[in-house]
């Protein structure tokens, strides 16, 4: 076990757990170049990728230096600075079935930190906005179910700090192990127990179950009034398991089906190879509800915006590919470059797409 | 350098169709057919089309120059590449490419020189009587010219009016073809129509199908049973769905004294219409225990494709195609610091080209774009166990291999489900006698009458 690097994550956690303490730019470049020495020393597959780039901590001088590796990359490798038997946990991405998933390790450490990187930034964009006490609802399996996902560990420690009961989640495995709405499950936790005043509903879930649900209210042909306050909270994409909607598509027919306006409806984007999640709402200040969104990560994460071409930064208005500084990321890589594109807007990011193998020009086979 | 506006991609942009406009150009084009396409005899289009193909090959071709002009923006293909690319696809057209053509796929009959009368042999048991479909509709795929001038080809062969539509932004070839059709002879381009727009216009594609005798399709799965479900019943349908090609050098030709020309032929099919379609290869098998060893082929594919830039530079590609190069450069260049079986050449500074060694023999889909796996293999079989996902879906193989070895590769594949082998180096330029996805392309088009007699 590595002293420097749990002090670095108890720092972490501390300064995260403290709102009021922002951070600086100045104090970002040196706690991520911190972290880059802190990674390249214990993270023995790390710092071959660093070495065969040459980017070394002594030779990396400002954090936008410091070497990304790719998302896909957490599938073929173990990108960890902990032991095996540090490893308590272990975080899988929602891979398509017959591909390899990605594995995040974690350790009870590591966990307390994403737990505090998680709720600190939720905390502050949700709940100081509205002042509400929710009754949380999320459509995805319980924990129990879902030990390796990133996503139910978060809505989980939602639901713990919030106090909600455990029937929260309403999803359920499908016979294929794939994630499934209970639907009867979800009409009675959202439909208004009468003996009880309502209590603003709080639905977490990922795009596409909202999909299942909406469609399914649309079949049955049901509209839902949640109670005043209530608010979405919607992630990720769809990777073929629902009719993919645009996200105004998506909002609108949330807000005709469950009643919820447009500006209580919150997007999430986040992976499981990250421990700091971005929203599209500005802290404080009510949601906008223009389209495009524009998302914001916490402090302890940046964002920069690279051209695919010629691997820098691209200018404000330009499409590139996300690359995401984490300094929550302690024990596994900070700096990860994802497939998705975005445009930089202001100090926040506008979700643009993803890289495609499609061939538009061509009629080879779709990306295996 | 401005076209005639002769057909409904020629309008401008904010020209908006509609389905009437769409069922009236149907039927114009069934008219002029009656009068000026079906009393016309094959050899005569043969003639034709040779001679528009003689146009094309002058480089101060006036279809040709617009070609160049307005392709690298237009098509996404540099000039040399469209250059390269219309030369290899209009030296095909030649009298005895077409005479093959046309006694491959309907064999005596071929000869008649009036497709509405009994063959002209009637000696043979058998005279026949063939006949095109009256509207002949092509689904175009993409920017990819040679399919679609293909079908515009087989088209005239079998006298049909034709109705070409492109997907949006991407018609500029198929126009300019059309164009030099008609500039040779307006009244046969009087028989065609091209136009634009996105895939999936309801009204629009209901009012052409309505008038529609066969139609032929190039794109995915999805895409063709959408179409297909579309179609009257009555409606022959013919639809290209997605393929892949890989190519093959075998340990006899990894030698120094042939190696230079084996790369070459490798790049050649790498560069080719930048990899787009069916028939550019994604992979590139190599048998070990050659001379010269798999990874030093790898090498100095790498060392020919960063020269060819310079000469065939690739044409710019959209941001989400160089983002999918940008990432799997990323992912084989952070497991080549891992794996010694893995190596990754990329050109500096652009997307523009890229070769990735390993070991691992299964088949992957590339990115495309001058993005080629090269991967070793012990020798065939093992190529087929490494691409056995892709089995079916398989248009062409091309070989780097002596005569003798060719001949017994080529069972084999052919046995495997390949539908097309060839030499490496010629994977982009089938024949004009080229089965499209092992089905004869001019034959799946006509209907013969037989006639049984006792005389």
């Amino acid at each position: 076990m590595n002293r420097e690097i749990y002090r670095f994550a108890a720092r972490l956690r501390d300064l995260i757990g403290n709102p009021q303490s922002a951070i600086s730019n100045p104090q970002f470049a040196d706690l991520a170049l911190e972290l880059f020495a802190l990674q390249y020393g214990q993270n023995p597959v790390y710092r071959n990728i660093c070495a065969a780039r040459n980017l070394t901590p002594p030779v990396v001088g400002h954090w936008t230096q410091i070497p990304a590796v790719p998302a896909a990359a957490f599938k073929e490798l173990s990108l960890t600075s902990l032991a095996p038997d540090e490893s308590t946990t272990i975080f899988h991405s929602s891979g398509t079935t017959g591909q390899k998933s990605s594995r995040h390790f974690h350790s009870a450490e590591s966990l307390a930190l994403y737990e505090a990187s998680l709720w600190s930034w939720f905390e502050q964009h949700l709940l100081q906005a509205s002042g509400l006490k929710f009754q949380v609802i999320a459509l995805t399996p319980p924990p129990e179910l879902a030990p390796h996902s990133s996503l139910v560990h978060m809505f989980e420690t939602v639901r713990q700090k919030l106090g909600a009961a455990k029937s929260a989640f309403v999803g359920k495995l499908a016979v294929d192990g794939s994630w499934a709405l209970d639907l009867e499950a979800t009409l009675d936790a959202l439909s208004p127990a009468p003996l009880r005043a309502p209590r603003a509903a709080l639905l977490l879930g990922t795009a596409f179950t909202f999909v299942h649900l909406l469609d399914y209210l649309v079949e049955q042909d049901f509209r839902l009034e949640l109670p005043a306050g209530s608010c979405v909270i919607e992630t990720g994409g769809y990777k073929n398991r629902a009719r993919a909607l645009p996200k105004s598509e998506l909002h609108a027919l949330i807000t005709e089906r469950l009643g919820v306006p447009g500006e209580n409806i919150i997007c999430e984007y986040g992976m499981s190879e990250l421990s700091s999640q971005a929203y599209d709402t500005a802290k404080n200040s009510p949601a906008s509800v223009h389209y495009p969104r524009v998302f914001h990560f916490p402090p302890w994460a940046r964002v920069q915006i690279i051209s695919p071409e010629s691997g820098r930064e691209v200018a404000e208005v330009e499409t590139g590919v996300i690359r995401i500084f984490d300094l929550a990321n302690v024990f596994s890589v900070a700096a990860i470059q994802t497939e998705d594109l975005g445009i930089r807007r202001g100090d926040g990011f506008e979700l643009v797409g993803r890289a495609q193998l499609a061939e538009p020009r061509g009629c080879s086979l779709m990306a295996a | 350098m401005n076209l005639p506006d002769y057909f409904l991609a020629d309008l401008p942009p904010e020209a908006k169709l509609s389905p009437p406009m769409i069922a009236a150009a149907c039927n114009t084009l069934k008219r002029n057919r009656e009068k000026y396409l079906l009393p016309r005899q094959t050899e005569d289009m043969v003639n034709l089309l040779c001679e528009v193909a003689t146009g094309w090959l002058q480089t101060d071709n006036h279809f040709r120059r617009l070609a160049l002009a307005r392709g690298p923006s237009e098509t996404g293909f540099s000039k040399a590449v469209l250059d390269k690319g219309l030369d290899r696809f209009f030296h095909q057209f030649t009298p005895d490419n077409f005479h093959s053509l046309l006694e491959q796929e309907i064999g005596k009959a071929a000869g008649v020189t009036d497709a509405t009368q009994p063959a002209s042999d009637f000696s043979s048991p058998t005279p026949d009587f063939w006949r095109g479909p009256e509207l002949l509709t092509h689904i175009a795929a993409g920017n990819l010219p040679n399919p679609a001038l293909m079908s515009l080809m087989l088209g005239l062969l079998t006298r049909s009016a034709q109705f070409m539509k492109c997907a949006s932004g991407a018609s500029l070839l198929p126009r300019l073809f059309a164009h030099s059709i008609y500039r040779a002879d307006p009244k046969l381009g009087a028989c065609l129509e091209i136009a634009e727009w996105r895939g999936g216009n309801r009204e629009l594609e209901c009012a052409l199908y309505a008038e529609t005798d066969c139609l032929t399709a190039t794109g995915s799965d999805e895409t063709l049973s959408a179409i297909r479900a579309q179609l009257p019943a009555h409606v022959r349908f013919l639809g290209y769905g997605h393929r892949v090609s890989f190519g093959f050098v075998t340990r006899e030709v990894l030698r120094d004294e042939v190696i230079a020309e084996v790369v070459s032929h490798a790049a050649d099919d790498v560069i080719a219409w930048d990899q787009h379609g069916c028939l550019s290869p994604h992979a590139i098998y190599v048998e070990e225990r050659g001379a010269v060893e798999s990874d030093r082929f790898a090498e100095l594919l790498a060392i020919e494709l960063a020269k060819r830039e310079t000469s065939e530079p690739r044409g710019d590609i959209p941001i989400e195609e160089s983002a999918a190069i940008a990432s799997r450069r990323l992912i084989y260049e952070t497991l080549a610091t891992h794996r010694a079986d893995a190596k990754i050449w990329s050109c500096p500074n652009s997307t523009a080209w890229t070769v990735v060694f390993e070991h691992d023999t299964t088949f992957r889909i590339s990115p495309l774009n001058r993005f080629i796996f090269v991967k070793p293999v012990p020798d065939a079989a093992a190529v087929m166990v490494g691409a056995a996902e892709v089995r079916g879906k398989v248009s062409t193989v091309g070989l780097a291999a002596s005569p003798e070895k060719s001949r017994e590769l080529a069972a084999h594949f052919a046995r495997w489900g390949a539908t097309r082998i060839c030499p490496l180096g010629r994977m982009q330029n089938p024949p004009l006698t080229w089965r499209h996805d092992g089905r004869q392309a001019l034959g799946d088009l006509i209907t013969w009458t037989d006639f049984e007699h006792d005389f």
